[in-house]
């Protein structure tokens, strides 16, 4: 018991210790503060430190784990400066008035980036947003596994009972309903109840047959080590996947996939815009852009770094070279809560199966 | 007396802030549509009868197995753990007891991921056994992989009280037993067992109520689509943003959580 007081001691020392440094640390400070809300690994953090020192400044930098969870966040009085969602989520920040307008004139990058991820139908002349990163998805296979003749097959590869068991599908429901919607032919922002059902029975049948697991981030750990033989990925992380684990190889179906973009958005409660802006073009300049692709292996948006990961890093990987040609390719599209509500609630049944 | 109302005032300001009202708001949400704004809300039992779709009583029992499992393999590791720390000397004892907890030092995040390295398809446990010639196993989104999980996190919470109340108890009645003949059975049955009742209760009811709420342990070992309550709720707030239905969710867990303290207790009382 002695003992135990003892450290109580030495704890309650620490406790006032670091106290002391918190409130040290706030009162004598007046640098100027940033608040960002990325999705989790989706940047080099050594940048953030390297922005911190470069403008004298203080980066408050949380994460989210999905669009969804942060726009709970966000709905719930969470304030930020900086966002970045993707397309759809974006569509839905600007019609629910979340968002400030982009001063482009601010954006001294704005000539390096790629002409293909700009004027995309969910921010029509990029009003509001300015893009990061962008790819599609597609399925990652393991090329002494799985017969080349089955890719043929396009998404319906996924219901190929020889790799009962040896699939991870992505935990989401807007990819996994884009899978099925696809696969059966139809666009992936329908809002039709009954291509939503079938989509349903589509998924529903797949995950009884194929019991799959259905994964998030953790599938790249777990690809990378060979746990399966095929998963749901993005392009980016599949590019990432296949440079450490070279038996794994890529593909788009041809029925059509998401082609997605993350932009970085201002809320309409930023109050330091020109830091913001700062920010923004210190991460698409070309050096940093470059330090944080290597990172995080996506497919950048500033057109000199996109071109120059593909002659280096991501040499002959064709995950990182996104594929936009085919018409049957599309965009997320904001959905009309009903129809989100709708989705949501199969969802919620096809993964509770 | 008057000075301690005055200490306890900011605790109970505390407990209406952080008790009272988010469970009134989980009521609320409960019983009413018309999303999570609260703005234009009205009376409806609609979330209610969503839930009596099969899948989700199927999620239920699934969950409610999966809880009385753990609750039943913590208590037979859990028992015997307790009885013989308590047989030890008693400054042996708080050593041995903060062996049971340096575990929960760690944060439980880095524990569930730590036991994923070890079970994955190619982790260490399957190399150790390709090393020695044997066939790989497949433990990783499994109802193993969980209740490995569930019970590595949550045996700390059954062997703590068990043993606080197998110490408490009067030694004295275990010699009384032994004079008049009961031999070391009878004695642990009639005597040992029946006085620990408590600290059994009491661990049954934490190890069953964590469990079957869980929700990051089956997320992560059984993967996205291995669904209990817990998982079913948080999808619902985080992820579907149908706070409603996640209240109402969340409601029948608190009744029934309520319902089976209810008959713990009577059990302890007649036990």
């Amino acid at each position: 018991m002695k003992k135990l007081r003892g450290s109580v001691k030495g704890l309650v020392v620490m406790l006032v210790i670091t106290l002391c440094g918190v409130l040290t640390g706030c009162s004598g400070e007046d640098k100027e503060v940033l608040r960002i809300y990325n999705a989790g690994e989706y940047i080099d953090e050594s940048l953030i430190g390297k922005f911190e020192k470069e403008n004298n400044c203080k980066v408050v930098y949380s994460t989210f784990d999905s669009n969804e969870s942060m726009y709970t966040m966000l709905n719930s009085g969470e304030k930020y400066d900086i966002l970045v969602p993707s397309d759809y989520m974006i569509e839905r920040l600007i019609k629910e008035e979340y968002l400030k307008k982009i001063d482009w004139s601010k954006i001294t990058i704005k000539d390096t980036l790629l002409e293909d991820v700009m004027d995309k139908e969910y921010d029509p002349g990029n009003k509001y947003s300015v893009p990061y990163y962008w790819g599609n998805v597609g399925i990652l296979y393991n090329k002494k596994t799985v017969d080349k003749k089955d890719l043929k097959d396009g998404w319906e590869l996924l219901n190929n009972k020889k790799y009962k068991g040896k699939l991870y599908m992505y935990n989401s429901e807007r990819d996994s309903f884009m899978i099925a919607l696809k696969a059966l032919g139809y666009s992936m922002n329908t809002d039709s109840k009954k291509e939503l059902d079938k989509a349903y029975d589509w998924l529903v049948k797949q995950n009884k047959k194929m019991k799959p697991v259905y994964a998030g981030d953790e599938v790249i750990d777990n690809m990378i080590s060979g746990n399966k033989e095929i998963a749901i990925v993005y392009s980016g992380d599949g590019a990432l996947i296949i440079s450490e684990n070279p038996e794994l190889d890529f593909y788009v179906p041809k029925q059509g996939t998401n082609v997605w973009v993350d932009a970085m958005v201002l809320t309409k409660d930023c109050k330091n815009d020109d830091l913001a802006y700062k920010f923004m073009n210190f991460i698409l300049e070309k050096e940093n852009a470059l330090i944080n692709t290597e990172y995080i292996g996506y497919s950048s948006s500033v057109k000199s770094v996109y071109e120059e990961m593909q002659k280096t890093t991501y040499k002959g990987i064709d995950a990182y070279v996104v594929d936009d040609s085919n018409k049957k390719n599309e965009v997320f599209r904001y959905q009309s809560t009903e129809t989100k509500k709708y989705m949501s609630e199969l969802w919620t049944k096809v993964i509770a199966q | 007396m008057k000075h301690l109302k005055n200490i306890i005032r900011p605790y109970i300001v505390w407990s209406i802030i952080m008790i009272v009202v988010p469970l009134l708001l989980v009521f609320l949400y409960a019983f009413t549509v018309g999303g999570n704004s609260l703005v234009n809300i009205k009376f409806s039992f609609d979330n209610f009868k969503r839930f009596s779709d099969i899948v989700y009583l199927e999620v239920f029992i699934k969950s409610f197995r999966i809880g009385l499992l753990t609750t039943a393999i913590c208590f037979v590791l859990g028992y015997p753990l307790a009885y013989i720390i308590s047989r030890f000397k008693e400054s042996t004892q708080s050593i041995l007891i903060l062996f049971v907890t340096i575990p929960m030092w760690i944060n439980m995040l880095l524990r569930t991921y730590a036991w994923i390295s070890i079970i994955s398809q190619n982790g260490i446990l399957n190399s150790f056994l390709n090393k020695l010639g044997f066939d790989s196993i497949n433990i990783m989104y499994t109802d193993t992989a969980v209740l490995i999980g569930l019970v590595c996190n949550f045996l700390p919470l059954m062997v703590i009280p068990i043993h606080t109340s197998l110490t408490k108890m009067d030694k004295t009645l275990i010699e009384a037993a032994h004079d008049l003949g009961a031999n070391e059975v009878q004695t642990f049955f009639n005597i040992t067992f029946k006085l620990s009742m408590p600290g059994v209760i009491n661990g049954v009811f934490i190890v069953f109520i964590t469990s079957i709420s869980a929700f990051i342990i089956p997320k992560l070992l059984g993967g996205g689509q291995y669904m209990l309550i817990g998982n079913i709720i948080e999808t619902q707030f985080l992820h579907v943003m149908d706070w409603n239905f996640g209240s109402a969710i969340s409601l029948i867990l608190i009744v029934i959580i309520i319902a089976i303290n209810r008959v713990l207790k009577k059990f302890d009382l007649e036990g």
